[in-house]
């Protein structure tokens, strides 16, 4: 009787009709495509229906897996798309932006009425995030259209070089620290009054924290900005770090913020997409509702999935994935032929051994730990 | 400046909360749209400013957005606000939930706006204009290369 009731109840109130939407909709289309025939030279009903559900599944999993893994999902899909697939890089990079914003405009509402991200916080990184942004998708339509096959490859390989560099960030672990210490607040952050105190459930206390250098902060945010509009990577992976460690936030408050800034900053970056074409809305739409529904139901399904865990995988991906657009970048440029299967399969198969000896020594250090605490 | 601790938690300001709820709303009511939008287009497939059965195919194919769009109806890319008089079709619908959600940070804003006035912290009244006034030049395309 209670799950019934909680079924009535927010979040899963919300939950339930945009599941039930989708059975609805999937289902009319399966079977409208009954019997229908494809075209000349064109795709069956059915086939654009199994492509469609694909690309919702596969959001709903970069939403799930980002959750835990505490980035943003463009950071998945943008390059895995570009790595393996055909697709041009302007629309790419268009819907990435949808897809590293949507996660973000989800949990804003929770994020906000629990108090774990500041609104004036985010209010103030996202003026100078979105003139960044904004200029950022200005200058890849540009780049696009002026720059051609060569553009393509270009964006390609420097994204591979990014990714790499990211995937042996998260392999340092990243400097971030829960609790920053703050020793003088300047003029200018003290002016403008930014605290908000929060309750930090580990503790079971409200929890108020002083921030410094918002001046500073806002200016490495509007870079911060420049490549996500450019690349439409979504910026978690630098807006949080940038937040904790400049501004002395606390690294939940940061995370909690970060959401909310790429949700509001990324409503300026899309627009230069959207009104160049460069989103098609029959391919955007399946991962935008990929990204709500796995950002509201990724965090409350997999909670107990441990995050380090899935972090190796992803840093896995990533290495892979990065593999692959330096050498489709190098093909597109016309300096390498395509990468030959066994070439691929090599690169693979040792990242591959790699992820399952960080999981083994993973798995090894968490049970020392529970023995240690037992 | 060390953090405090306390066991009450203070009030949240209403500006949270306006912009917490407006945002969230309207992401699910875009995200619904964007379900019902597709399927709609694939159902009244002869009803669309873009055959969904070329769409695809063109897409994979790595042509440009502009190449996809050149298949359409109107033979080019009608505008990003095409929706308008196209929103009994099935991509104008689907279009207008992109529309919607991409958009959706504007109202929160301004419902933001007016709790900060009533607050009389004016800095984050201007701030939080500042930056719907950015998303609305984004989203009427004032500042654009075309």
């Amino acid at each position: 009787m209670e799950a019934i009731r909680r079924l009535f109840r927010p979040p899963m109130l919300e939950v339930s009709v945009m599941v039930l939407t989708l059975i609805v909709s999937y289902a009319a289309i399966f079977l409208i495509s009954i019997g229908a025939e494809a075209p000349a030279g064109g795709m069956s009903t059915m086939q654009i229906g199994v492509i469609s559900l694909g690309f919702f599944l596969l959001s709903f999993a970069i939403a799930v897996i980002a959750v835990i893994a505490g980035i943003g999902g463009g950071v998945l899909f943008t390059p895995i798309m570009l790595a393996f697939t055909s697709v041009d890089s302007l629309i790419v990079r268009a819907t990435g932006l949808i897809v590293a914003m949507f996660s973000g405009l989800v949990s804003t509402g929770p994020f906000m009425r629990s108090g774990l991200a500041n609104l004036r916080v985010s209010v103030l990184l996202a003026a100078s995030y979105g003139v960044g942004a904004f200029a950022g998708a200005m200058a890849a339509i540009k780049v696009a259209s002026s720059l051609g096959a060569a553009g393509e490859g270009a964006v390609r390989m420097a994204l591979g070089a990014i990714l790499a560099g990211l995937g042996v960030y998260f392999i340092m672990g990243g400097k971030k620290l829960e609790w920053p210490e703050v020793k003088n607040v300047d003029g200018f952050t003290k002016s403008l009054n930014l605290g908000l105190p929060f309750y930090e459930r580990s503790i079971g206390k409200v929890v108020d924290y002083p921030m410094t250098r918002a001046g500073w902060t806002m200016l490495i945010i509007t870079g911060v900005g420049l490549l996500s509009g450019f690349f439409g990577l979504g910026a978690g992976w630098a807006i949080v770090p940038v937040q904790n460690l400049v501004m002395a936030v606390p690294l939940k408050v940061a995370a909690a913020n970060s959401g909310v800034l790429l949700g509001m900053g990324d409503c300026i970056a899309v627009w230069p997409y959207l009104l160049s074409g460069a989103i098609i809305p029959l391919f955007a739409a399946p991962w935008l509702v990929g990204q709500v529904l796995g950002g509201i139901l990724g965090a409350k399904l997999l909670a107990g999935i441990k995050a380090g865990f899935v972090r190796i995988i992803l840093i896995g991906i990533m290495f892979f994935t990065s593999f692959g657009l330096v050498a489709k970048g190098l093909n597109v440029f016309g300096a390498a032929p395509p990468v030959p299967f066994w070439l691929n399969a090599t690169v693979f198969f040792s990242i591959l051994a790699w992820v399952i000896f960080a999981v083994r020594r993973f798995n090894k250090q968490e049970a020392a730990t529970a023995a240690a605490a037992a | 400046m060390e953090r405090t601790e306390t066991l009450r938690m203070p009030a949240m300001p209403i500006s949270q909360i306006v912009y917490g709820e407006i945002v969230y709303w309207i992401t699910i009511a875009a995200a619904i749209v964007c379900t019902v939008g597709p399927a709609l287009a694939l159902i009244f497939m002869d009803s669309n400013v873009m055959d969904p059965s070329f769409t695809f195919g063109a897409i994979f194919a790595g042509k440009s957005a502009s190449d996809v769009w050149a298949l359409s109806q109107t033979g080019g890319f009608p505008g990003g606000h095409f929706y308008v008089s196209n929103l009994l079709t099935g991509d104008g619908f689907t279009q207008f939930g992109l529309a919607l959600g991409c958009g959706v940070a504007l109202p929160g804003l301004l419902g933001a706006t007016i709790a900060f006035a009533k607050s009389k912290s004016f800095g984050f009244v201007v701030l939080s204009l500042w930056v719907a006034a950015l998303i609305f030049f984004s989203a009427s395309g004032v500042v654009s290369m075309h």
